[in-house]
């Protein structure tokens, strides 16, 4: 089953071959020279190397790097812990009011991690929301790795959970029926086929976690600092950020960064290619999902608890701090007021044209990083071009470059004199740097959704005398749409909140949703950023499920 | 017709993405509040007709960019945060020499060759009046018992003004006062925001070397927050405003500097809380002359800097 002869296979790889060349390859090679030449920025070739050694010998180095590794593990475990299951049940059996929990777990990533963070802290520090609703604070456990891991798993387990639920729907209960024929027990028939089977989606997902739980910066920011937990990420930031500006010590600490998720990335490889997970073979089947019977009450309650904690805290917190006048005047009906959403809408310092910017970028982002992202893929899983694995560790390499090395390269590489034309000081840059960022999202999803089509339906369709073009658009395209477009949709959330390379690469005179919120935080004004944030977090993810309904009333996809 | 509607969509896309840079005249970076230069930029095109085009961010992230930005820089005006900025860039020669016509009534502290403050912020001690906790009236009321884990400091790695506060006191005891806040489970807690957010909701209740003007600012929208200058004596932290010389608009730069010390331009400072950089013009806040300032060596701390925030991290480290 792995003929990979059949295919347009040049325009494919040639159309990804360009668009990674231009998004992701630029990037990062002005990192890596930025790396070894200290002083590129002044466009000097000087000193090779005379900086690197000394960056990568610093004793706390070793400290970073396994604080990094031990947070990234910790956050995928526990996003395992509690995605695995509830995606199981999800897939598998009748939940009730399933669309509402898709919904609730959907919110997550609308939600800025760093907005998540201030909203736990003011939620869970002693005289926090908690403490004046119930009397008591948690703070103990917040600034910790303990709370670390919790709030990074609650912001980006989903990630796990709609890859779990989705792709064991695809394998179906079908595979484990035919193994219950055979005399398999229902948990055999789960472990050995059904798992086994759902793998591509699941080490995709937990590979996207790792990656985001290296390459996260607020949370780490925030809380890690006070427990004294140094990441890779915080030590970059500060080489960037912090008198004297230390360019190279940062390149290079990103590229051991870089190195951590190459090795995640090729563990998942490993673990892929050592067998087929084609299950969407053509064949109608029927999506029979079983009843929960005497488990329906204790699975409500699961999946209420995990909504509650993931999406309910986290917002609350932030619309008490938007509805509150002051936050000395904590949760009293005289100090609450609408104020803050009022500035909002009346377009106080620019917060509609900051909208206005981060919803387009957002689109863009999506459509760009859609079309790169399913090219690639198609070129890496059903092609047999020379050079598709740098295509594949192109498409994965940008997930462990933290926002602002992304943005330090950009600047870098856009901003050498002799070039004609400058997408640098223009709006282009951020799409440039939001789709560097992002491109794994799609890729990751279009990689996992192609390792699952067998090869003979682009083969049947070749036969009957479709061209390569043609059947990629009418057999392949369809198929894995649904996982690209909620990939994609991913990547419009995403974008259109980024803050950390926005902060340094934004053109002059321009705003976007975080850069608004991160000001106001920055002069005081809390309420009128989680005003924002609250905006945006309603609108970001009301516009993908106005979008996927829409979608589904032409047939698209399937329901 | 397919045609033409992409080449509709492509104009459309251009015209959007070109709406969010207009042709400016002269590019500013500022470490200043976000709402203070969008008002000096619309006064002064009002004025002029000179088009501003505004960056906002910390000071660290401005020169991160400008560093990046160094093969072909873009700014003509950075207003930064630190004093030590101006210092470092004209030791670097970056500085156009300007002495602005209304640089006259700033006091010859806040002025050099090449730099003008822009106004000045101090630090001192944010403290929330409903925390139950005493009233502080110096640095070292906050070691004290009442205060036991109820005290944020702006981490001096990021603040250059908590760093100044922190070098000068640090010096004049031998970090023993940093030893006893420690002792007193006193931490370090991000930059000047980060530190200032947990007071306001009663977290903790007061800030070790705040900045000011955020301060005034929360006091003035209703916060429980008060802000207190010890008589012992505080830093303060001017803004050097500096043209750039590789700027290609340096006359419409140093006029942009002449509006900021106008008399409407620093009326906008002092709207803003900060303390203007002209003596004559008023606000309504305590001014330099009512602060007690300590007296350290700029230079020589500055020199030291590594080993004063290696040492203060040091004494905070987590156990």
């Amino acid at each position: 089953m792995r003929a990979k002869e059949i295919g347009g296979a040049a325009p494919a790889a040639w159309l990804a071959g360009i668009g990674l060349a231009v998004i992701v390859v630029v990037p990062f090679a002005a990192v890596v020279l930025q790396a070894i030449f200290p002083n590129l920025g002044r466009g000097s070739f000087a000193e090779p190397f005379s900086l690197l050694l000394a960056t990568l010998s610093d004793i706390r180095l070793v400290g970073m790097a396994g604080n990094t590794v031990l947070l990234g593990l910790a956050v995928v475990a526990a996003s395992a812990c509690l995605a695995v299951p509830l995606g199981m049940v999800r897939a598998l059996y009748r939940v009730p009011l399933a669309p509402l929990w898709d919904v609730l777990l959907l919110v997550p990533f609308m939600i800025p991690p760093y907005i998540a963070t201030l909203g736990w802290i003011m939620t869970l520090q002693p005289r926090g929301y908690l403490e004046q609703i119930a009397g008591f604070n948690l703070a103990p456990i917040l600034f910790s790795l303990t709370g670390m891991t919790l709030v990074m798993t609650f912001n980006t387990f989903p990630v796990v959970y709609f890859a779990v639920s989705r792709t064991v729907e695809a394998v179906g209960s079908r595979y484990a029926g035919v193994g219950r024929v055979f005399g398999a027990s229902p948990l055999r028939a789960f472990f050995h086929i059904t798992l086994p089977l759902s793998a591509p989606g699941l080490a995709a997902s937990l590979l996207l976690v790792f990656a985001a739980a290296i390459e996260e910066y607020g949370t780490p920011a925030a809380l890690g600092r006070r427990a004294g937990f140094e990441v890779l990420v915080t030590g970059i930031d500060s080489r960037v950020s912090d008198w004297p500006i230390d360019l190279p010590g940062a390149a290079a600490l990103s590229l051991v960064l870089v190195l951590l998720s190459l090795a995640a990335f090729l563990v998942q490889r490993w673990i892929l290619n050592r067998r087929s997970y084609q299950t969407v073979g053509g064949k109608p089947q029927a999506a029979e999902k079983q009843p929960l019977g005497r488990l329906a009450a204790p699975v409500l309650a699961a999946f209420a608890a995990v909504s509650f904690l993931a999406t309910g805290v986290p917002m609350l917190a932030v619309l008490a701090t938007a509805l509150t006048r002051t936050i000395s005047g904590g949760l009293r009906l005289d100090n609450l007021g609408g104020g803050n959403f009022a500035a909002v809408f009346g377009g106080a310092s620019g917060a509609l044209a900051a909208l206005g910017n981060s919803l387009l970028l957002g689109v863009l982002t999506a459509a760009v990083t859609g079309v790169i992202g399913a090219v690639a893929a198609y070129a890496v899983v059903k092609t047999r071009i020379r050079g598709r694995t740098a295509i594949d560790v192109l498409t994965v390499l940008p997930n462990a470059l933290p926002g602002i090395v992304v943005a330090v390269g950009l600047i870098l590489a856009w901003n050498m004199p002799a070039l004609p034309f400058t997408p640098y000081n223009t709006p282009l840059i951020l799409l440039f740097a939001y789709c560097c960022i992002l491109l794994p999202q799609t890729a990751r999803y279009a990689t996992a959704a192609f390792l699952q089509i067998g090869d003979n339906l682009e083969a049947a369709a070749r036969v009957c005398g479709a061209s390569a073009p043609t059947a990629f658009r009418r057999i392949l395209l369809p198929l894995i749409f649904p996982s690209l477009a909620s990939a994609m949709l991913l990547v419009f959330a995403l974008a259109s909140r980024e803050l950390v390379a926005s902060v340094v690469v934004a053109p002059v005179g321009m705003q976007t949703i975080a850069l608004f919120i991160w000001r106001q935080f920055e002069q005081g004004s809390v309420g009128l950023g989680m005003a924002m944030a609250f905006v945006t977090i309603v609108v970001t993810t009301l516009l993908p499920l106005a979008f996927l309904a829409l979608l589904r009333r032409t047939g698209l996809v399937a329901a | 017709m397919l045609k033409s509607l992409k080449s509709v969509a492509f104009g459309a896309l251009a015209t959007i993405l070109g709406a969010g840079v207009a042709h400016a005249d002269i590019t500013v970076y500022t470490a200043g509040p976000q709402s203070l230069i969008d008002k000096l930029a619309e006064g002064f095109t009002a004025e002029s007709g000179i088009k501003v085009n505004v960056f906002q961010a910390t000071t660290g992230k401005i020169m991160a960019r400008i560093e990046a930005e160094a093969a072909n820089p873009v700014v003509d005006v950075l207003i930064s945060a630190s004093w030590d900025t101006a210092t470092d860039f004209a030791k670097r020669g970056w500085l156009v020499p300007y002495s602005s016509p209304n640089a006259e009534k700033v006091p010859a502290f806040l002025k050099n060759d090449t730099t003008v403050a822009q106004g000045v912020s101090a630090l001192g001690i944010a403290w929330n009046t409903n925390s139950g906790t005493p009233k502080p009236a110096e640095w070292a009321d906050l070691a004290k018992p009442e205060y036991k884990g109820l005290v944020n400091l702006p981490d001096p790695a990021q603040s250059g003004s908590a760093f100044e506060l922190d070098a000068a006191l640090g010096a004049a005891d031998d970090y023993k006062l940093f030893k006893d806040l420690k002792a007193n489970d006193a931490a370090i807690a991000g930059a000047n925001a980060e530190a200032l957010n947990p007071v306001l909701q009663g977290a903790k209740a007061a800030v070790f070397g705040a900045v000011d003007y955020i301060t005034f600012g929360s006091k003035a929208k209703g916060e429980s927050i008060d802000m207190i200058f010890p008589a012992s004596g505080t830093v303060v932290a001017p803004r050097p405003a500096m043209i750039l010389n590789w700027s290609k608009n340096q006359d419409e730069a140093k006029k942009f500097v002449d509006y900021m010390l106008s008399d409407a331009g620093q009326k906008l400072v002092a709207d803003t809380f900060l303390m203007p950089a002209r003596t004559d013009v008023p606000a309504a806040r305590p001014l330099i002359s009512d602060l007690e300032l300590m007296d350290y060596d700029t230079a020589a701390i500055y020199g030291k800097r590594k080993e004063i925030l290696d040492e203060i991290a040091k004494i905070f480290a987590a156990n």
